[in-house]
């Protein structure tokens, strides 16, 4: 098979100088591109793949591909739960379950790697996803929002999940039963540091009182339960996982609705030529439905709330 | 020096007995004053060659441009510095109010634990168990343990405020370190000073309030300090209540730029409050010092 990608790759060259440069890859789309537009018949499979073929070199570990994300890896992002050996808790990522577990899969098997074989997980902090300096991963996946000021730091790959913020609160909370942004304006809200979440607060609900934020989404809950704050603003599908599995008495009030559609993005070393790569194999899951199917397998009963206006 | 008869004062206390009795200037500079002119040409090229050489050694490195992208970018700075200001007032109302109720409570502490007389056994069980007991525990975890545990009591009348559970952690962790302070000042207080008070018909309350306390208080200043800007500092560990004080504001910028800069931000502002105090201090210890070579024999 490798050696026919190589062929396809080769044919599809020559007719690269006709070929269109897709703005969303960058304006060099090199070898890599090409086979796209090759007239062989080439398939949806082909690019992505030949793309990481071309660019095996820029692979943090030949072969492989390295990911980063969140330790411990909460759900509905990873499931399957823990493996012995592994330091991950709560979910171990080599499982390929749960959204992102899911979409790393595909995302590896349409560049040519096995998964889990040729896949290994890396435990990243989140501020090492941006610091400067040699970095053990290829891409950092942990539900981080494209931003362009984020976008200076690092290279992002395009969406793989649209995502919406959501207010979760407590039965019989002030708040439990708003249908308007105006309602929370007296609310105690809490929020993961240094998240969109955050931004919410601060810039759609501006409530009077302070927002209380928090390293880890298990200390928020925390004192959602204790009742030192009213709510917790998370992305959708965890405001789910919040009230299904971590706090009883939760409530999904309804979620936000923001002027630019906010999405997850994969964040890559600058400059990084696999950005490219993990984009076409993004557009082929989206062009071929699969993408929607892994949204249907993991966060189907998770996206539906009222929207608060 | 002053702590005959007395057990010697914690390590860090700022009263170096090492230090030669006279030598009112900088240690630094002092070598200096010695050499003349050719051991200050000397010392000035020394420290022009060797600073260079840190900063061409910096500054040419091969990841120099992406450190300074990341730690020292001009634009998130002028964007940074208001905000993590403005949340740094946190800061300052939590160490103030913690600093005063830390200069009562340690008070209590040491006066019980300097106590004498077996009836008060209990009494000086207690405070050395509660001083021995906060210095083994990390501020953080106090700060967490009732940060977090406090509020879920869910008690009436408990606050759930994180501000207050913040001033009560740091109060309880620092009037332990203030009383041992306070305790090596009292102790520093010659015998024959409360032999002399006695002696003059003065109860033992009144020597302890009138002549210990007055003469140990004023020699404890210099120490009280350096605890009170270790307190100034962790009150940046209020951060893991989710306040927004100066470092989760520094944090939040952080992350909203993908850039490391608003930490650098904040570390300036603590060296501005703080290298004043140092200052401080030591102008306070090298005074202290002054008045008691001038009072003979203390």
């Amino acid at each position: 098979m490798r050696k026919l990608f190589v062929v396809l790759a080769a044919t599809g060259l020559l007719f690269a100088a006709c070929a269109e440069d897709d703005p969303t890859l960058g304006g060099d789309s090199g070898p890599t591109g090409a086979t796209e537009t090759g007239p062989t018949g080439t398939t949806a499979e082909a690019s992505a793949a030949s793309c990481a073929e071309a660019n095996a070199d820029a692979f943090q570990t030949a072969g492989t591909l390295t990911v980063g994300t969140g330790n411990p890896a909460f759900p509905p992002w990873w499931e399957g739960g823990e493996s012995d050996g592994s330091e991950f808790e709560f979910n171990d990522p080599a499982k390929g379950e749960g959204y992102e577990g899911a979409v790393v899969a595909e995302v590896a098997s349409r560049l040519g790697l096995s998964f889990p074989d040729a896949v290994s997980f890396v435990a990243v902090k989140f501020n090492e996803s941006f610091a400067p300096g040699p970095k053990d991963f290829d891409f950092v996946i942990q539900q981080i929002s494209y931003s362009p000021r984020r976008d200076e730091a690092v290279d992002f790959s395009e969406s793989y999940y649209n995502v919406n913020q959501a207010l979760v609160s407590t039965e019989g909370s002030s708040i439990a039963g708003a249908t308007t942004v105006a309602e929370l304006a007296d609310a105690k809200l809490g929020a993961p540091i240094g998240t969109t979440s955050l931004e919410v607060i601060e810039t759609v609900i501006q409530p009077s009182q302070d927002p209380a934020v928090y390293n880890d989404l298990a200390l928020a809950v925390q004192d959602l339960k204790s009742g030192t704050i009213d709510g917790i603003i998370v992305d959708l599908p965890s405001a789910f996982f919040i009230t299904a599995v971590q706090v009883p008495k939760g409530v999904v009030v309804g979620q936000f609705e923001t002027e630019s559609q906010e999405y997850f993005a994969m964040s890559f070393e600058t400059g990084s030529s696999l950005v490219e790569c993990v984009n076409l194999a993004l557009q082929e899951m989206k062009a071929d439905g699969t993408l929607d199917a892994i949204e249907q397998e993991w966060l189907a009963d998770k996206t539906n709330a009222p929207v608060l206006t | 020096m002053s702590y005959a008869g007395g057990t010697p004062p914690p390590a860090g206390s700022g009263v170096d007995p090492a230090l030669p009795d006279g030598d009112r200037g900088s240690r630094i500079l002092a070598p200096l004053r010695t050499e003349g002119v050719r051991g200050v040409t000397i010392a000035v090229l020394s420290t022009v060659v060797f600073f260079t050489a840190i900063v061409v050694a910096v500054v040419n490195s091969s990841g120099w441009t992406e450190i300074r992208g990341a730690f020292f970018d001009g634009e998130v700075f002028r964007e940074a510095l208001p905000k993590i200001v403005d949340r740094f007032g946190l800061n300052v109302f939590i160490f103030l109010v913690a600093e005063v109720l830390v200069l009562v409570f340690a008070m209590v502490l040491a006066i019980l634990r300097s106590l004498v007389g077996p009836v008060f056994f209990p009494l000086r069980l207690l405070a050395a168990g509660y001083t021995d007991l906060f210095r083994a525990l990390p501020t953080i975890l106090v700060i967490s343990l009732l940060g977090f545990g406090a509020p879920a009591l869910q008690l009436e009348g408990i606050p759930t405020s994180k501000v207050f559970w913040a001033i009560v952690a740091l109060t309880l962790v620092y009037s332990a370190y203030v009383a041992e302070v306070y305790r090596a000042g009292i102790e520093s207080v010659h015998p024959s000073q409360v032999a002399s008070a006695r002696a003059l018909g003065l109860s033992r309350r009144k020597t302890l309030r009138y002549v210990v306390l007055p003469q140990a208080v004023r020699r404890v200043i210099p120490p009280l300090l350096n605890d009170f800007i270790g307190l100034q500092k962790d009150s940046a560990l209020v951060s893991v209540l989710g306040v927004v004080e100066g470092l989760n504001q520094a944090t939040i910028l952080q992350f909203e730029n993908f850039d490391f800069t608003p930490f650098v931000a904040l570390a300036l502002v603590y060296v501005v409050i703080t290298i004043p105090q140092a200052r401080f201090v030591d102008w306070l210890i090298a005074r202290d010092r002054r008045r008691r070579q001038g009072a003979v024999g203390v």
